[in-house]
């Protein structure tokens, strides 16, 4: 039997994946300027939220899944008033400290809260799949790449058309300039990470019910997106898109086609880092940027 | 009658270095008034103080009689007032059309954007023929079009321009001054910063020269036209002995 088609079509669900975990760390870089260490962890917020409607209320993670992104957008709003918005202008490093501690702090948090044990939400749909011809379609993996191109699309759409979304882009190319123009500055500062947190929640929700939930889940998917991010170019979503695709497609060709390759495809994401960091720092479609 | 601007012993600065020391103008309404000075006097800064991107150490702003220094820059965009800054400042990736609706953002100018556009485009054809282009990859002159036109968009009742004819080949200049001049018309009150002096005293009514963070001289432009302190530092005229005591006097 052909792999090919199998091989595609997993890479292309994975790529949808990828794409929604890695445009809330774009966009947040994008405007903010700063790479949210505690991406990971709203992720983990995310599957767990999912997961605790499941199982104590009974809800689908897809019902539960508009709740969760605005219970997300808020604390995203909250999380940049109290803590992030006095780091703005600090130096680099303080900022990395500073998301990095607010990530440990929300990982323990959950570690205290739901322990550390490893947990599912089985839905229904969870582990049926069908043969679409020769190619075995996952019916959670698909439900999660819909929901993924969904959100993507209305972001993009968002960013480009609404008044906003253009203002929240003007904002990410010259804030001095956007301020001119009659835009309030720190609003879609707190604005755009609030839907940064928003878009990871989605993810954690989407992966609830096809990967293991734990407090530390949400690392991993961070050091993915970082991947995912550089190789597209940092704050392009287009190039995020395309970075998620590079990823996903080449995790899945070593998974299929290398022996033992499920385990050497976790490592890529760190070898396209070190990769595109020696031969093409500013990513794909980045531009340079002066600090 | 109040007038439209007025600062009042303005003082501010970066960091430790102070750049206005005690700066007082004021502008009337429907006045086209440019600021002379050489580099570093202080023009942009004043510019930037005035659309509140820079926060004055002492002294007030006074904007249709009421005291804006606290008014964040956003806000003031909403009561009227809009600059085209200092280097243009478009946005690069952005299209001519998407940077002149970012410059009519604020909720009073949304209303007005239709009528506002038609005027912009017919002030400067060109951006029209452009208006799908990327900002950034247009020249100079187009670029300062585009600043000024996107300044207009946000429906200002004071406009400020900081340095219009920089960096713009003589015909252009001569195209964005007679833009100037015919917004003028309208009634706006214009401040704007100028290096070039000949061009800017021909369409001011009156002019203030900065010096070190002062106001160095001010009067009608006839009168500075003929004052030897704007003619020695700006005209390149040497200054006789007789002109040169006085400037000592002053």
């Amino acid at each position: 039997m052909d792999l090919l088609p199998q091989v595609f079509s997993d890479a292309l669900l994975l790529a949808g994946l990828y794409t929604l975990m890695a445009v809330g760390l774009s966009l947040g870089f994008g405007v903010l300027r700063i790479i949210n260490f505690a991406q990971g962890e709203m992720i983990m917020l995310g599957a767990y939220g999912a997961f605790w409607g499941l199982t104590l209320l009974g809800v689908d993670p897809i019902i539960s899944l508009p709740v969760l992104v605005v219970a997300g957008f808020a604390l995203g709003w909250l999380i940049f008033r109290g803590f992030v918005a006095k780091v703005l202008d600090a130096p680099h490093i303080n900022q990395i400290l500073l998301t990095f501690g607010l990530a440990l702090a929300i990982q323990h948090i959950a570690i205290i809260l739901w322990s550390g044990n490893a947990r599912s939400a089985t839905t229904a749909y969870a582990t049926e799949s069908a043969f679409v011809g020769d190619v075995l379609v996952v019916y959670s993996r698909l439900i999660a790449f819909a929901i993924a191109t969904i959100m993507v699309v209305a972001l993009i759409a968002w960013l480009r058309w609404s008044e906003t979304g253009r203002a929240t882009r003007a904002v990410a190319e010259n804030r001095a300039a956007a301020a001119l123009m009659g835009i309030d500055v720190d609003r879609i500062y707190a604005m755009s990470f609030g839907v940064s947190c928003a878009l990871s929640v989605a993810t954690g929700v989407v992966v609830s019910f096809i990967l293991t939930i734990t407090p530390f889940m949400g690392f991993p998917m961070l050091i993915k997106s970082i991947a995912i991010v550089i190789l597209g170019g940092l704050g392009s979503i287009a190039g995020t898109v395309i970075g998620a695709f590079v990823l996903a497609f080449s995790e899945t060709f070593v998974s299929y086609y290398v022996p033992d390759g499920a385990g050497w495809a976790e490592g890529i994401a760190f070898l396209l880092i070190i990769g595109i960091l020696i031969l093409r720092p500013r990513g794909i479609l980045g531009q340079t940027v002066e600090t | 009658m109040t007038p439209i601007l007025e600062l009042i012993n303005i003082r501010v600065g970066y960091g430790q270095s102070v750049v206005l020391q005690d700066v007082s103008l004021n502008l009337r309404e429907g006045e086209i008034v440019c600021l002379l000075g050489a580099n570093g006097a202080g023009k942009t800064t004043t510019t930037r103080v005035v659309s509140g991107l820079l926060a004055p150490w002492a002294g007030e702003i006074r904007y249709a009689g009421e005291n804006i220094a606290t008014v964040p820059a956003h806000k003031r965009v909403e009561l009227g007032i809009c600059l085209s800054p200092e280097g243009r400042q478009v946005f690069p990736n952005f299209s001519v059309y998407e940077n002149l609706l970012l410059g009519s953002f604020s909720k009073k100018a949304r209303l007005r954007r239709t009528e506002m556009f038609d005027e912009v485009y017919g002030l400067f054809p060109r951006l029209a023929e452009r208006r799908k282009q990327k900002a950034g990859l247009m020249s100079g002159g187009e670029q300062q079009m585009l600043a000024i036109g996107r300044a207009l968009m946000g429906c200002p009742k004071l406009l400020m321009l900081d340095e219009p004819s920089l960096g713009l080949g003589p015909k252009i200049i001569i195209d964005v001054y007679e833009a100037v001049a015919s917004i003028a018309k309208r009634g706006l009150s214009i401040l704007f910063v100028e290096q070039n002096v000949q061009a800017a005293l021909m369409i001011a009514h009156r002019g203030y020269v900065l010096a070190n963070g002062h106001i160095a001289a001010e009067g009608t432009s006839a009168e500075l036209r003929s004052s030897p302190l704007v003619q020695e530092a700006f005209l390149g005229k040497k200054p006789s002995r007789q002109d040169l005591s006085e400037v000592h006097r002053a």
